[in-house]
């Protein structure tokens, strides 16, 4: 088994290529991919040129497709010698000084997608150290990074070195040319440097991320945009690639096919975002790394003991409701399961109101905290009018740079939203607000989000579970709102609470709910031919309602959904009468609550 | 692929020319070329379009080598004209600019170094064509080709003649391009003549006339900027369309240059339909050396047009096949209706009116009068009941379509607002949103929320469908063919039975009774729909998917491509069919005198059930309204009547249909013994009752002895 590896340390674009089928059979035999370097753990800059490396994100955007070569000769000037060579899984031709390539004739060209990969957005950090853990790899650490993204051309020499085989010699002295070329250009053409955030382009604003450049052989990949994927292929790394580096323009009057800005968006120095060719991708279910291989029955079967822990867990926190307990189980177990033209189902956007803030001003953020702990993506945005007003929610096709800016609304799927409501206060929301309220409203009933195109818009499916805590009913929709009622024992030593449920919340009981969480969304869920219990409870539903509060098929459908999650999160696959007796019981509960609010109030 | 024989094709291009002829009505015969080619050698032209059409015509086989391979074709035919120039040249052409004077003064100049025997022009310093020639030639592709999305253009379209459409997002100032470099020696000033064909070139080094090679000077070559040609030139990005982006995907984009004649066609924002040809470019410079396995790609372009509004819509392209199958259902009508917003369970008859309100029927003018085809419909009912939903999904759908609330829109804002340009000082108009909602829909919700006077704006527009404006100094008349879709909540916020519709809506008679068809959508608890809506919902989650049963919705773009194809109809109401629509008319007004009417009954409703069966034959996409088309909107009407008479229908259920059969049969029958049983199943269905009811009423009835029906059952008799 060593020796695989030792195989695909190794291994370069043209060994590749000359066996490309043996390889990828290779590589999929393998147990695990841990040993070849995954850049998300590990630096790129540790890492040679054309070296095989992996990268887990999200599809942020797509590009153009390039074409390149894939076959072309190279005529040696001094020996007059012709090869063939290939541009596949690489950038730059490697070439000697004395040779040529041959333009005019026997050009083969093909066609590779281009796709920009942001790590992952909002992962949380037990996932990044767990992943980090998992890929540690000790031989790539030898030498301090500290400074690493100090001095890129140290670096790129010290790469160099440190490949095992000795490519061509010539490679080192085109890296001399071109790093005096950087030095000339940096000096009298500063108005190039754009800022590193502009290029990494990562949706969430303040969170450490890396991002790649994808480059993908495989016509057949039906990927999608936020897509998650694991992809494996040769890093390349060459600083020529930057597109700061462009010489001056010509002198006569020059068409330019991409304006500067453009040019340098789409180069971004490798240093920043490396290039991958990839060789292999894989579209991912979740990126829980503690879920590795998933077995129906096993989940069910520990699924309740895990919620027990859960809900032990957040009971405490919600000051002694175990209903809101329940309710904030079942959000955090939901993901869309059916999408029809208009209809997403499955969706738990859940509205936690009455939080106690005039008593602990920063509870929903203590609450966020925890939660964090628990999912593997999440991200807490407090809606200030300031935020709404500044945040760009919305991702944007910016027509200057020819690529999509990114917004805090493109996640991927399952990522855990966490709206604070209580941040807001009295204000003005101006045009750029009321769009961005807009947007979180739309995306929470239909979870779709539009993106912006300029000259048109185009919605995009989202799968994002959002959480609203406010003080009073939230002024975005929900699909359930449950006001909180805390026990008054629990509300005076809340602090006290916290500092016990981080001491209940052991490294081991975490890992089982994390991976209870993340394992239970992949569970398929049946629901038997006969429900006429279902039914029946409907039509006395509907003969009861009044007036007043109608119960109408969205009713159902919620409950449907609720009795779903209920029945998964204590590890049934089936809707049994039980579980939706419990069911109608939490829903008859919480509207009763809502009832008694309005009531209150007036 | 055998070779072609190009120097056959180039005899053929010039007896193509010179011969193709197109007849127009007269029979007058129009030599499309010869007529070309003499404006292009006075100068009056500088295109020179070759319409693939007519060459297909003649010649297929060379139309489609055409296709494959335009980049050589059209330096063919290039070449081909410049030939035949002469022929066509009847008197002198007036020298427009510089380089017409230049370009005469070098062929003159030649002409006398020919005089001198045996001396031999270099021929690398021979004029290039491209400097003498003022023509451009464009090759139009064949009008059945279809437009290719942008992310089909692939790497084996390359050198191909292909057709796009897409948006443009960007388009570059039009600079001049340098098509010829023209040098001068400083040694022995010769001219030296570069044709530059891609976007960057390299100077030659040094002079290569014989004088200085001979001498061995190597003169310096000055770029001769007024001797040189340039050529306009731009460059478009065009991205691709929304709808021709598959679900997830990012809008892909494509370079276009356009020289010549194709420059300053688009702007960013416009939709176009560009033809031109695939071709690589090459990295030069700088980035051959990064990027040196790169090719960048662009479309040459030999055609830009604008789509307009109507040519955008898909419709202009035919629907494929799998469409087409995908159409040819046994009953269109119910499976479009229940397209319209899927999700909403039910409501048959309201998708089915708002179907025909899409749709919409035909515009009359007879004696000048004009009679709106389109038609307008009210929705009311109890809130809550997805209203909302349906006009946002019209929205959606129609083409072109305005959605405004009650409350929102003045009635200013929705007709046209007369505003004094500050900076002139001018009136100016700017329409509403009924304006621009003309030959679409109008979504107006909240109705009842709007104010009295705005209201009344909307009664003009209701019935002659145009907006008369008379104000400081303005007074037109705004086309405002618009159906109205409305959507009201019934005051004090649910619907009374017991009060009349004005009473219930607060909405003026003068108003309502310009709808076609006022629906009250009401959600009432009842046994046997609530367990269907149960177990469709229940199925839902089951199998994760519509019920099989139904009728799987069609997309939103097919139904919207339908509705615009059956616009293209415009069926008459043959006059053996006014009899019947007189009959049911006077049927209508009969039963609404007896009846306690909540609607009105007025002329308006005849036109009404004109414009509905007129909608319904065009959705068969037919030329000719029948029966059944009236007959159906008849019931829809009656069933518009009755969902705004729920006490009435409360009461009747409680008398089973076979008894209000009965009562039919016995109003028909009148003072008469006997009736056609046809008769009886026509006014049933159009009251709304199935023929198997009818069919059991009368064996009920008969076995009862109220009456007799004779041995072939067509006749009942009373007994």
């Amino acid at each position: 088994m060593h020796d695989l590896m030792v195989d695909f340390e190794t291994v370069t674009p043209d060994l590749w290529m000359a066996n490309e089928e043996t390889w990828k059979e290779k590589l999929l035999k393998l147990p695990n991919l841990f040993q070849i370097p995954l850049i998300n753990s590990n630096a790129s800059l540790n890492l040679p040129d054309s070296t095989l490396v992996r990268f887990k994100g999200m599809i942020q955007d797509m590009h153009n497709p390039e074409f390149y070569f894939e076959q072309f000769e190279v005529l040696n000037t001094n020996t007059n010698e012709i090869k063939n060579k290939s541009g596949k899984y690489r950038d730059t031709a490697h070439i000697l000084e004395n040779e040529k390539i041959n333009y005019t004739e026997n050009l083969k060209s093909s066609q590779r997608q281009t796709m920009v990969v942001v790590s992952m957005p909002g992962l949380s950090d037990w996932a990044q150290q767990v992943e980090d853990k998992q890929n540690y790899l000790k031989h790539l650490e030898q030498q301090p990074n500290s400074s690493k993204r100090l001095n890129q051309d140290t670096k790129l020499k010290r790469s160099y070195e440190e490949a095992e085989e000795e490519s061509d010699s010539m490679e080192v002295v085109e890296e001399v040319g071109n790093k005096e070329r950087k030095v000339t250009e940096k000096s009298d053409a500063p108005a190039n440097v754009v800022s590193r955030e502009h290029l990494l382009n990562f949706p969430l604003p303040d969170t450490p991320s890396k991002s790649c450049i994808v480059k993908i052989y495989d016509d057949n990949e039906n990927l999608k945009l936020n897509d998650m994927i694991e992809v494996v292929g040769f890093l390349s790394v060459d600083p020529a690639l930057s597109g700061e580096f462009q010489p001056e323009k010509d002198p006569l009057p020059d068409p330019q096919t991409e304006t500067e800005v453009e040019t340098i968006t789409h180069n971004p120095p490798p240093s920043l975002v490396p290039r991958l060719h990839a060789v292999y991708v894989k579209k991912l279910e979740h990126c829980n790394p503690l879920v590795k291989s998933f077995d129906q029955g096993a989940v069910l079967k520990e699924a309740n003991s895990a919620r027990e822990h859960l809900l032990k867990a957040l009971t405490e926190l919600l000051l002694g409701d175990k209903l809101a307990a329940e309710y904030l189980i079942c959000h955090l177990i939901a993901c869309v399961y059916l999408r029809q033209e208009t209809l997403a189902l499955g969706q738990f956007c859940l509205n936690l109101s009455n939080l106690p803030i005039q008593k602990y001003p920063n509870y929903a953020k203590q609450l966020y905290e925890i939660i964090k702990q628990f999912v593997t993506k999440s991200y807490y945005l407090p809606l200030t009018i300031e935020n709404m007003n500044t945040l760009s929610l919305l991702p944007k096709k910016d027509y200057e740079c020819n690529r999509l800016t990114s917004g805090v609304l493109q996640l991927s799927k399952d990522t855990h939203l966490v709206l604070d409501e209580t941040k807001m206060e009295q204000g003005r929301l101006d045009a750029t607000g009321v769009n961005n309220v807009a947007a979180l409203g739309n995306m929470i009933m239909t979870q779709k989000v539009e993106y912006d195109f300029k000259y048109y818009k185009m919605e995009f499916d989202s799968d994002v579970s959002v959480l609203v805590l406010s003080e009073g009913k939230s002024l975005l929709p929900s699909d359930y709102h449950v006001p909180l009622r805390p026990e008054e024992s629990s509300l005076q030593i809340f602090n006290a609470i916290i500092e016990a449920a981080t001491y209940y919340l052991k490294e081991d009981i975490m890992n089982i709910i994390r991976i209870y969480l993340t394992s239970l969304k992949l569970v398929k869920y049946t629901i038997s031919e006969d429900i006429q219990f279902v039914e029946d409870d409907f039509i006395e539903m509907r003969s009861n309602s009044d007036e007043d509060n109608p119960v109408t098929a969205d009713d159902l459908h919620r409950l449907l959904v609720l009795a779903r999650l209920v029945s998964l999160s204590r590890g049934f696959d089936t809707l049994d009468k039980e579980c939706w007796e419990i069911t109608k019981k939490m829903e008859a509960e919480r509207l009763n609550r809502i009832k008694n609010r309005v009531a209150s109030t007036i | 692929m055998a070779m072609r024989d190009y120097t056959a094709d180039k005899e053929t291009f010039k007896n193509f020319f010179v011969d193709f002829c197109q007849s127009d009505d007269e029979g007058n015969k129009n030599f499309k070329y010869s007529e070309q080619l003499t404006r292009v050698a006075h100068r009056e032209q500088t295109a020179f379009v070759v319409e693939l059409d007519d060459l297909h015509e003649t010649n297929e086989e060379l139309a489609e080598a055409v296709r494959q391979n335009t980049r050589r074709y059209t330096n063919m035919v290039s070449d081909v004209v410049y030939e035949m120039l002469p022929d066509y040249k009847h008197r002198e052409a007036v020298a427009k600019d510089a380089l017409d004077v230049y370009i005469e003064h070098r062929i003159m100049l030649e002409a006398r170094n020919h005089r001198i025997p045996g001396e031999m022009r270099d021929p690398r310093n021979r004029y290039p064509p491209e400097l003498i020639r003022r023509f451009e030639v464009y090759f139009k592709d064949l009008s059945s080709s279809k437009s290719l999305p942008i992310r089909e253009v692939k790497a084996e379209h390359i050198g191909k003649l292909v057709t796009i459409r897409g948006i443009v997002t960007r388009c570059t100032d039009v600079k001049p391009l340098l098509a010829v470099a023209t040098y001068s020696c400083g040694a022995c000033g010769a001219e030296t003549y570069q044709p530059v064909r891609a976007l960057h070139f390299t100077p030659p080094a040094a002079c290569a006339a014989d004088a200085c090679r001979l001498n061995k000077t190597a003169g310096q070559l000055l770029l001769q900027t007024r001797g040189s040609r340039f050529q306009k030139f731009q460059e478009l990005k065009i991205q691709e369309h929304s709808d021709q982006v598959p679900v997830g995907h990012i809008p892909r984009q494509l370079s276009v240059y356009c020289r010549g004649e194709t420059t300053r066609r688009a702007q960013p924002g416009d939709h176009v339909a560009v033809g031109g040809v695939f071709l690589p470019l090459l990295s030069v410079g700088f980035r051959q050396l990064t990027q040196g396995l790169l090719s960048d790609t662009y479309l040459e372009a030999h055609s830009v047009n604008c789509l307009n509004q109507a040519d955008e819509n898909e419709l202009t392209e035919a629907l494929t096949e799998e469409e087409l199958s995908e159409l040819a259902d046994e009953d269109l009508y119910s499976r479009m209706a229940r397209s319209l917003a899927p999700e909403i369970y039910g409501h048959e008859d309201v998708k089915k009116a708002l179907l025909l309100l899409l749709v919409g029927g035909v515009d009359k003018r007879p004696n000048g009068m004009k009679i709106r085809g389109n038609i307008n419909i009210c929705l009311m009912g109890d809130p809550g009941v997805a209203k909302s939903q349906l006009l946002n999904y019209i929205d959606r759908l129609a083409p072109r379509s305005q959605y405004t609330t009650g409350r929102g829109s003045s009635g200013v804002g929705l007709t046209a607002a007369v505003m004094k340009d500050p900076f002139t000082g001018e009136m100016m108009l700017e329409g509403g949103a009924l304006v621009l909602a003309d030959q679409g829909v109008c979504c107006i919700d909240e109705f009842d929320k709007m104010a009295e006077n705005d209201r009344t704006a909307i009664h003009e527009v209701m019935e002659q469908q145009t907006i008369s404006i008379a104000k400081a100094g303005i007074m037109t008349c705004l086309n405002a063919r618009v159906s109205i879709l409305a959507a009201a909540n019934p005051a004090y916020g649910r619907y009374n039975p017991k009060r009349t519709i004005e009473q219930n809506i607060q909405l003026p008679a003068a108003l309502l009774s310009r709808f076609d068809l006022l629906w009250l959508i009401q959600d009432k608890p009842n046994r046997e729909k609530d367990l269907e809506l149960a177990k469709h919902i229940a199925y839902v989650h089951q199998h994760s998917r519509q019920p099989p049963s139904e009728l799987r919705a069609l997309p939103m773009r097919l139904v919207r491509r339908y509705v615009a194809l059956t616009k293209r109809k415009h069926p008459a109401v043959p006059t053996q069919l006014a009899d019947y629509i007189v009959s049911s008319y006077v049927e209508l007004r009969r039963e609404a005198r007896n009846a306690r009417d909540v609607t009105f009954t007025s002329a308006r409703n005849l036109l009404a059930i004109l414009r509905l069966s007129t909608a319904l034959a065009r959705l068969r996409l037919s030329d000719v309204v029948e029966k059944e088309d009236v007959s159906e909107a008849i019931r829809l009407v009656e069933m518009s009547k009755q969902s705004l008479s729920p006490v009435d229908e409360n009461v009747q259920r409680g008398i089973s249909s076979t008894d209000r059969i009965f009562a039919i049969v016995r109003d028909l029958a009148g003072s008469s013994q006997t009736v056609k049983i046809a008769d009886v199943i026509e006014r049933c269905v159009d009251k709304g009752f199935k023929p198997d009811q009818v069919d059991a009423c009368i064996e009920e009835y008969e076995n009862l002895n109220v009456w007799q029906v004779n041995q072939v059952r067509t006749k009942i008799t009373f007994m």
